[in-house]
C-alpha cells in the first residue's frame, strides 16, 4: 500500500488562474499543493514548493492572464523547473490556453515561430507531458517531443446548444476559412446547416472586408471559433450575419482572451451572447459585459488529469463532456 | 564591422546605441511590440542570413517580458539562418536565483541558461555575474566581463585621497569581490556583518562572541577556573534582570552555534590582514551555557579595558544596534520581546522576499557556503520592527574614505545600515556606495539620496536607470560600460583574446 501512496496526484497552481485550479482540485478530490510564489522587488519571479513532490505525479496548472502572458509563462517554467529539481516523478503542465499559439508558422521573412520556442522551453524546464485545450493549430503538438493531450471544448459547446436551442433552428457559422473545420464538426454533430464568412485580414487584430457564404435567413446564427481576442472579427461577422437576415447571433468561443476594448466592442455589438469557457481568467469581465456567458471547462480538465494519472484512455473526452 | 548585426532589446536602446557608436555601425532594424493580449511580437526587419548576430538585452521592471523578447529575438534570428547568435546581457536576469535556497526552490538562473541555449544562443557575454559559477550552467562559452577595472579607474581619477581609503563589504558573501578591488587599488578592507537578534537582552552578545573567538585561547583557562556558582551570584553583567540565567544562557548558547559557523571566518579574515599581530582563531569547541554567560561578562570587561589601554583590536571590531534598518544609540529602548510574536513563520509572506524563511529557520540549512549570498534577502527582515539586529564592523575606518562595494544595488536597507555603521560607529569620513548593477527597486535611489551618511553612489549603465530618476539624483555617478561591451563584441567577432579586458591599466 505504501508503494502506491508514493505516487499520487499533486496539483500545483500558478497565480494566473487559481479559480480554475480550485475547481479542478475539488473535482479530483485533492488539495492544491501549498506553494509560495512571489515577485522580488525587481519583478523577478520566485517560486517554492511548500511540500514534498518527490516521486509524485505532479500536475502544474497555469493559464496565462490577458496582458500578463510572459509573467504567467515564466512562472510556469520556474514551477516546472522547481519540481524537476525536487525529484518529481512526472511533471505534466496543464495549460488551458497555450501561449503564443498564433505565432506557429514562419509566415513572413524572419518571423519567429514562438509557439515552437515555447514548446522547447517547456521541455527544457522539465515538463514530461502537456495537457491543453483547443490548440490554435493541432500541428503545435508536433513541436513537442513529449506527449500532448489537446482536449476539446466542443462536447461542452454541443451540450450548451442542445440545452438552450433546438438544433434545427440554428446555423453554425465559421468567422473565417481557417475555422471551417471546427464549425463543420459541430454542425455535423448537431445535424444542422453550416455557413462561412470569408474575411480579409491586412494586419493582426485588424479586420478587412467580409463576405458570407451560405444561408442564415431566419435562423439563430452561432459563430464558432477557438479564441476571442479583441472581438473585432466576431462583431463584424455578427453584423454581416444580421444584414443577411439572421434572427439572432451568438458566438461560442473556447478562449475568451478579450484584450483591449473587447468588452466595449461586445457591449455595442449585435451579438446576443458570447459564450466562452473559463480557460482564461476573466476577472471582472463577466460583470462588465452582460452578454458574456461562461461554461466551466474544469470537469474535462480534471477528468483528463485523473485519466492521465491512472493510465486510462483520454479519447472519451474528445467526444463527451463529463457532467 | 563586416557581417555583424547588433540588435537592441527594448530594455536598453541607449546602451546599444553607445556600443554601436563605439564600433562605428548602426543598430540593426527590428520591430518590437506587444499584441493586445500581452504576447510579445518580434519582427526582424533586415536579413540575418549568415551574419554574426549580437542581441543586447538588459533587465527592466518588466523582467519576464524582457526575457521573452530576448528569447523570441534569438529564435527569430536562428530561424532566419543567422551564422552565430551571441546574447549580450550586461545584467543577467535571475542571477540571484543561482542555487537551491530552500528545499524545492528552483534554480532559475540555470533554467534561463538552458532556455537561452534552446532558443539558439551560441555565445553569451555578460558583466559581473552574481556568482561566477553560473558560467557552468551554460553549454556554450560565457564571457563574464568585469566592471572592476572601470570602477578602479574612476576611483583613482575622482576620489581625493583614495590611497587612504578602505573598501568595505556590506555582507560576508561579497567579501571576495571587495578583496579583489582592494587588491587592485592596494587598499585595506573591512566587513560589515549583520546578525539577527531579537529585542532585549545583552547588547554585546555578538561582539563578545567574536572577541571570544579571537581571544578564546587566552580566556579559556580563566573560564575553566571559574565555577558556575560564582557567576550566578554576580548578576551585574547580565542586563536582563528578570530571568538572567535562563534567558541569557539560552541566547548565548544559540549565538555560539551561529558564530561557530560564520563569525570566526568573518572576524579572522580581515584581522589577519590589517593587524600587525594576527591572532589565530580557535577551533570549534563546545561551550556550556554557563560558560558562555561568563564569556559574555568577561569580554565586556575586556573590551572596556581594551579601549582604555588603546588595544588595537578595539578599533578593528566595532558594533552597533540596528533597529528598523537604522543605527540606534546604545541606550535606545529595546523592542518588545515576546517569544510568541517574534516567530518568523507568522510574518506576512508578501513582506519577505526570502521564501526559504518559511520552511527553514536556518538561513543556510542546506549548507550554503555564502558564496553568493545576497544581502538583499535580509533587507526586508532588517525592516521588521520586532527584530533588532547587531551590526558589526570589522576593520579600521576612522577618518578615512570608505567604499562600500557589492555587485548590485536593489534595495537600500543594507546599504544605508552599512553606511550608518561606518560613519556613526566607525567614524569614517566619506562613504561611496559602489556597485555594478543599478537595479534600484522601488524608491531605493531616493532613499539612498536621502541618507546623510552616503556621499556618492557609483554604478554602471548595465541596467537601465530611469531618466527622471537619474536627473534628480545628485549623488549618482553612472560609469559607461559601452566601451567594454563594444570591445568584447569586436574581439569576439574577430576571434581575439578577451584577457586584456580583465586587466587593470594604471593611467
Amino acid at each position: 500500500m505504501s508503494g502506491e501512496m508514493a505516487n499520487e496526484i499533486k496539483l500545483i497552481s500558478g497565480r494566473s488562474h487559481p479559480d480554475l485550479s480550485d475547481k479542478i482540485a475539488k473535482r479530483l478530490g485533492v488539495e492544491v499543493a501549498r506553494t509560495i510564489s512571489l515577485n522580488y522587488s525587481n519583478q523577478e519571479t520566485s517560486f517554492t514548493v511548500g511540500e514534498s513532490v518527490r516521486d509524485e505525479d505532479v500536475f502544474i496548472m497555469q493559464s496565462t492572464a490577458t496582458g500578463d502572458v510572459n509573467e504567467g509563462l515564466m512562472e510556469l517554467l520556474i514551477m516546472i523547473s522547481a519540481c524537476r529539481t525536487a525529484s518529481a516523478r512526472r511533471i505534466t503542465a496543464v495549460i488551458p490556453n497555450f501561449p503564443y499559439a498564433r505565432q506557429d508558422k514562419k509566415d513572413k521573412s524572419r518571423a519567429p515561430i514562438s509557439a515552437r520556442l515555447v514548446a522547447n522551453m517547456l521541455q527544457t524546464a522539465g515538463a514530461n507531458h502537456i495537457v491543453t485545450v483547443d490548440l490554435h493549430a493541432s500541428q503545435i503538438q508536433g513541436f513537442f517531443s513529449v506527449p500532448v493531450d489537446n482536449l476539446y471544448a466542443e462536447p461542452s459547446f454541443l451540450r450548451y446548444i442542445n440545452e438552450n436551442f433546438s438544433p434545427e433552428d440554428c446555423v453554425i457559422v465559421s468567422p473565417d476559412a481557417g475555422g471551417a473545420k471546427r464549425a463543420t464538426s459541430i454542425a455535423d454533430h448537431l445535424n444542422t446547416a453550416f455557413a462561412l464568412i470569408h474575411k480579409e485580414r491586412p494586419r493582426p487584430n485588424v479586420v478587412g472586408r467580409m463576405v458570407l457564404v451560405g444561408n442564415v435567413e431566419d435562423k439563430i446564427a452561432i459563430l464558432v471559433d477557438d479564441m476571442a481576442d479583441t472581438c473585432g472579427t466576431l462583431v463584424k461577422a455578427a453584423a454581416v450575419l444580421k444584414e443577411n437576415g439572421a434572427k439572432s447571433v451568438l458566438a461560442l468561443v473556447t478562449h475568451g482572451i478579450l484584450s483591449g476594448n473587447a468588452i466595449e466592442t461586445l457591449n455595442g455589438s449585435v451579438l446576443s451572447a458570447l459564450v466562452v469557457t473559463n480557460t482564461v481568467p476573466l476577472g471582472d469581465k463577466v460583470e462588465r459585459c452582460p452578454k458574456l456567458r461562461v461554461i466551466d471547462i474544469s470537469p474535462t480538465i480534471a477528468e483528463a488529469i485523473r485519466r492521465t494519472h491512472n493510465g486510462e484512455s483520454v479519447s472519451y473526452l474528445f467526444t463527451h463532456a463529463p457532467v | 564591422m563586416r557581417g555583424t548585426l547588433i540588435f537592441a532589446g527594448s530594455s536598453c536602446p541607449a546602451l546599444t546605441g553607445k556600443i554601436c557608436e563605439n564600433l562605428g555601425m548602426a543598430p540593426a532594424d527590428a520591430e518590437l511590440t506587444q499584441f493586445s493580449n500581452g504576447e510579445t511580437s518580434v519582427r526582424i526587419l533586415t536579413s540575418v542570413r549568415e551574419k554574426d548576430v549580437f542581441v543586447v538585452q538588459s533587465g527592466s521592471p518588466k523582467i519576464n517580458d524582457t526575457i521573452m523578447e530576448l528569447l523570441i529575438m534569438i529564435s527569430a534570428c536562428k530561424g532566419g539562418s543567422a551564422n552565430k547568435i551571441t546574447a549580450v546581457l550586461p545584467y543577467f536576469p535571475y542571477s540571484r536565483q543561482s542555487k537551491k535556497k530552500s528545499h524545492r526552490g528552483a534554480i532559475t538562473a540555470r533554467m534561463l541558461a538552458n532556455l537561452l541555449g534552446v532558443a539558439g544562443v551560441k555565445h553569451v557575454v555578460t558583466v559581473d555575474l552574481h556568482a561566477s559559477q553560473m558560467q557552468g550552467f551554460f553549454k556554450c562559452p560565457v564571457d563574464n566581463l568585469h566592471a572592476e577595472p572601470l570602477i578602479a579607474r574612476w576611483i583613482r581619477h575622482n576620489v581625493p585621497n583614495w590611497k587612504e581609503a578602505v573598501v568595505v563589504s556590506k555582507n560576508a558573501g561579497g567579501t571576495k569581490r571587495v578583496t579583489s578591488l582592494a587588491d587592485a587599488l592596494k587598499l585595506n578592507f573591512g566587513i560589515v556583518t549583520t546578525d539577527k537578534k531579537r529585542g532585549g537582552g545583552s547588547n554585546n552578545m555578538t561582539a563578545s562572541m567574536i572577541m571570544n573567538h579571537l581571544d578564546g585561547i587566552e580566556h579559556q583557562p580563566l573560564l575553566d577556573s571559574l565555577s558556575s556558582d560564582q557567576v550566578r551570584s554576580n548578576p551585574s553583567g547580565l542586563e536582563n534582570g528578570t530571568a538572567p540565567t535562563e534567558n541569557g544562557q539560552a541566547r548565548a548558547a544559540s549565538r555560539t552555534i551561529a558564530d561557530a559557523q560564520g563569525s570566526p571566518r568573518r572576524a579572522n579574515g580581515p584581522s589577519s590582514r590589517t593587524s600587525s599581530n594576527p591572532r589565530p582563531h580557535p577551533a570549534r569547541r563546545p561551550v556550556t551555557p554557563s560558560q558562555s554567560s561568563v564569556i559574555d561578562e568577561m569580554d565586556e570587561d575586556a573590551e572596556h579595558e581594551g579601549l582604555e589601554y588603546n588595544d588595537q583590536r578595539a578599533h578593528e571590531v566595532t558594533h552597533g544596534r540596528l533597529y528598523q534598518g537604522h543605527i540606534v544609540p546604545d541606550d535606545f529602548p529595546s523592542p518588545a520581546t515576546s517569544a510568541a510574536d517574534t516567530s518568523l513563520p507568522e510574518e506576512d509572506p508578501m513582506t519577505m522576499s526570502h521564501a526559504s524563511s518559511f520552511f527553514t529557520s536556518q538561513p543556510h540549512a542546506l549548507g550554503g557556503s555564502g558564496d553568493a549570498a545576497s544581502s538583499d534577502e535580509e533587507d526586508e527582515i532588517l525592516k521588521n520592527p520586532k527584530i533588532e539586529h547587531m551590526i558589526t564592523l570589522v576593520g579600521d575606518v576612522k577618518g578615512r574614505t570608505v567604499f562600500i562595494v557589492d555587485d548590485m544595488i536593489d534595495k537600500p536597507g543594507s546599504w544605508i545600515a552599512a553606511a550608518e555603521t561606518v560613519v556613526k560607529r566607525g567614524f569614517a569620513k566619506k562613504v561611496y556606495c559602489i556597485a555594478t548593477h543599478a537595479v534600484f527597486g522601488a524608491d531605493c535611489l531616493e532613499q539612498l539620496e536621502a541618507c546623510d551618511c552616503i556621499h556618492a553612489i557609483v554604478v554602471t549603465n548595465s541596467y537601465p536607470i530611469r531618466e527622471e530618476q537619474a536627473r534628480n539624483a545628485k549623488k549618482l555617478v553612472v560609469l559607461d560600460l559601452s566601451f567594454l561591451l563594444a570591445e568584447a563584441i569586436r574581439r569576439n567577432h574577430y576571434g581575439e583574446s578577451m584577457s586584456p579586458l580583465f586587466q587593470h591599466i594604471v593611467d
